[in-house]
């Protein structure tokens, strides 16, 4: 049942994210209202259906890959809804729901029954868990913002801005906002990877190494650290930050895609 | 009713600027002209809009045709302009035609630079001079009531009026686009041109920004900042300066850039990504074109920004497509409106005769029957009120109906004197 209701909430991401991008190319509001109310029903399936999930397994619904990621963008679609509203941040969406999909998209197959190993799952498994996902939560953001600066930065610099520029919110607040998201994220994802990493240096001993999510976390890490602290200590803003942002962004694909796609000791 | 409502007057479309600046009165004028109009009986409502742009006649009257005329004929010979040279030049419409010309006009529709937003100000100020010289009643309240909300409605569902049309106003929406707010930004006029002037005016028309001017004659660059309530600074602090703004404006004649790469590049050097934004509109450019590849820096010349300000218009023409249907639909509701106004009157004061018919039956039956207990009272009551409300179900419903297909006078008069209403019923019930 919660298959079908996350199904629900995955065709309104869809459409949203449809008539999102349909609303930059546009300059009116019909379908950037549409895109909100549709990510709003989204969500709310969304939220029904990790609740359901729970039930259903009589569980946490956040112990394996599928369920995780399924949380995280749980939380960007919720976090992506409210800037939108209380910023004005209109064109966020058209830039953050592609991601949810593209990640989205892949969780039907991965959701069903995939569990970590019972000898993992601990009080100290889900707090790793949860840290880790609001900080993934925020880099996606960070991601869709980065992605906009680019674009509004290249409409400015033809100087022959077109509408997609006047969807979009102003450099300035494009670069704050990457920076802000960036800010927020890192110390989430410090303390949640150092927290797996000390949990599990003790129970998988050398396989620790083997695991190609661990591997593959610390390579996201050190390129975010990179980027932040170039942002703060080398005051880098504007396009360098934004490039930064993206490789990290690609790193992060590239580390959920190695979670799923070989088998480690996370479980999948 | 509608028949009797009409619109006349000459706008940039059909008159030459030199007749619209004769005609246009001022404000005693206006009045003494409205008294005129609406004394003599003329007119039964009338409303002046005089601008620029337009000297429109908005009326109410028995004959339009004669009202249009006579208006005209009054405003022309407070210049000396007879009407037969002003005929050729003025437009008139009448009923729904003139509902629609009043809605365009307000939403701006009609204007020259299509979009802009003074023309709905001036419709409402030619409103409240009407309304303080009494002669606006129902149709003219309904009318332009209804026009300002469809103005309003234009506005705030199309974007015929949204962005840049000038120049100016184009560099300070890219402004916009760059910074978070402009409020605090610090803007350097270089030059002193009228057009960069302009452009500072506008900027600081959207916050506080302090203003820096730096003019080769250093009596000129004093001159402008007093008048810009900024700061002369000397023109070799030049760089200086632009280290620390946020936005340069340059109109100088110099004939070969003032600005190069290397003097950019310096001035965002510590900058830690601040974005600068140069507004070129000097011709020849001030500001060499590759500055514009530094990062955090963005150049635009005059051509950039009219390009800019064609794009706008373009989509302003395409939103006006938009708008135009949206009158439309407004046009036929208030015709319906004004028209099934035309029949309450009527239908009101039939109900009125046969209720007083009714009372007085009733009282007499009662006066016959004076042991009647509460329940044949009653009985009686309901007896009459049916009657009387069958009676008027089928006039009433035919008046409306033909109001909605617009002979609602013929079926007016035929029930007026079937009935023997008292007088004729015309205009609608107070607004």
């Amino acid at each position: 049942m919660n298959a079908v209701v996350f199904d629900v909430a995955l065709t309104a991401y869809i459409l949203a994210a449809t008539s999102a991008l349909v609303s930059l190319a546009w300059r009116r509001d019909t379908f950037a209202r549409l895109a909100r109310e549709l990510t709003l029903g989204g969500w709310v399936c969304h939220t029904v259906a990790i609740v359901l999930r729970g039930f259903e397994l009589a569980r946490a619904p956040v112990l394996t890959l599928a369920e995780l990621v399924s949380v995280m963008l749980w939380v960007v679609v919720f976090v992506d809804l409210w800037m939108e509203r209380r910023h004005g941040l209109h064109a966020l969406g058209a830039f953050v729901l592609p991601v949810v999909l593209a990640l989205g998209l892949g969780l039907p197959t991965g959701l069903r029954d995939l569990a970590l190993e019972p000898r993992a799952s601990s009080a100290w498994i889900l707090v790793h868990v949860a840290l880790v996902l609001v900080g993934l939560a925020a880099l996606v953001l960070n991601f869709g913002s980065a992605l906009m600066y680019l674009l509004q930065e290249r409409q400015l610099k033809t100087r022959r801005p077109g509408s997609l520029s006047y969807r979009m919110p102003s450099l300035e607040m494009l670069d704050r906002l990457t920076l802000a998201t960036l800010t927020a994220a890192f110390p989430f994802l410090t303390v949640g990877l150092a927290l797996g990493f000390a949990r599990a240096g003790r129970a998988w001993s050398r396989d620790l190494l083997l695991d190609p999510l661990a591997l593959f976390s610390i390579v996201m890490w050190i390129v975010y650290a990179a980027t932040l602290s170039g942002r703060v200590v080398g005051h880098w803003h504007g396009r360098r930050a934004a490039y930064f942002s993206i490789v990290g962004f690609c790193v992060l694909l590239a580390t959920l895609g190695a979670g799923v796609l070989f088998q480690g000791r996370h479980g999948s | 009713m509608i028949e009797r409502l009409f619109v006349a007057g000459l706008s940039h479309r059909t008159a030459p600027l030199e007749v619209r600046e004769q005609l246009a009165l001022d404000e005693d004028k206006l009045r003494e002209v409205l008294g005129d109009l609406a004394g003599r009986g003329t007119c039964a409502e009338v409303m002046i809009v005089s601008t620029c742009n337009r000297v429109e006649v908005y009326g109410v009257a028995d004959v339009p045709g004669e009202a249009r005329s006579a208006a005209f004929r009054r405003m022309g010979s407070q210049r000396g302009i007879g009407l037969p040279a002003l005929e050729p030049l003025l437009y008139t419409k009448y009923g729904p035609e003139a509902v629609q010309h009043a809605f365009r006009v307000a939403s701006s529709l009609d204007s020259m630079i299509l979009g802009e937003p003074q023309i709905l100000g001036q419709v409402k100020d030619a409103f409240a001079l009407a309304q303080s010289c009494r002669t606006v009643g129902p149709v003219l309240h309904s009318l332009l009531s209804q026009a300002f909300a469809v103005a309003k409605r234009v506005r705030s569902d199309t974007e015929v009026g949204r962005h840049a049309v000038s120049v100016a106003f184009a560099a300070v929406e890219l402004a916009r686009r760059i910074f978070d707010g402009l409020d605090g930004r610090s803007v350097l006029l270089v030059g002193a041109g009228e057009m960069g002037e302009l452009a500072a005016r506008h900027l600081q028309d959207q916050g506080t920004l302090p203003v820096y001017v730096a003019n080769r004659t250093s009596s000129r660059a004093q001159e402008l900042a007093r008048e810009l309530s900024g700061t002369a600074v000397p023109f070799e602090e030049l760089f200086a300066v632009m280290a620390q703004v946020d936005i340069v404006i340059t109109s100088t004649a110099a004939t070969e850039p003032i600005v190069t790469m290397a003097d950019a590049a310096q001035a965002i050097h510590g900058r830690r990504g601040r974005p600068l934004f140069f507004i070129d509109i000097a011709v020849p450019r001030n500001v060499a074109a590759e500055v514009n590849d530094l990062d955090g820096v963005f150049v635009y010349d005059v051509d950039d920004l009219r390009s800019v300000v064609e794009t706008n218009l373009r989509e302003r023409m395409r939103e006006a497509q938009r708008a135009e249907a949206l009158v439309e639909r407004e046009v036929t509701k208030f015709a319906d409106r004004l028209r099934s106004l035309e029949v309450v009157p009527t239908i009101v004061s039939l109900r009125e005769k046969l209720e007083e018919i009714r009372q007085a039956e009733l009282a007499r039956a009662l006066g016959r029957l004076p042991g009647a207990d509460d329940a044949t009272r009653q009985a009686l009551e309901a007896l009459s009120q049916g009657i009387v409300n069958k009676v008027l179900h089928a006039p009433t419903v035919k008046l409306r109906d033909s109001s909605k297909a617009g002979h609602g006078r013929r079926w007016i008069e035929v029930i007026s004197e079937l009935f023997g209403l008292g007088g004729k019923s015309r205009g609608g019930p107070e607004p």
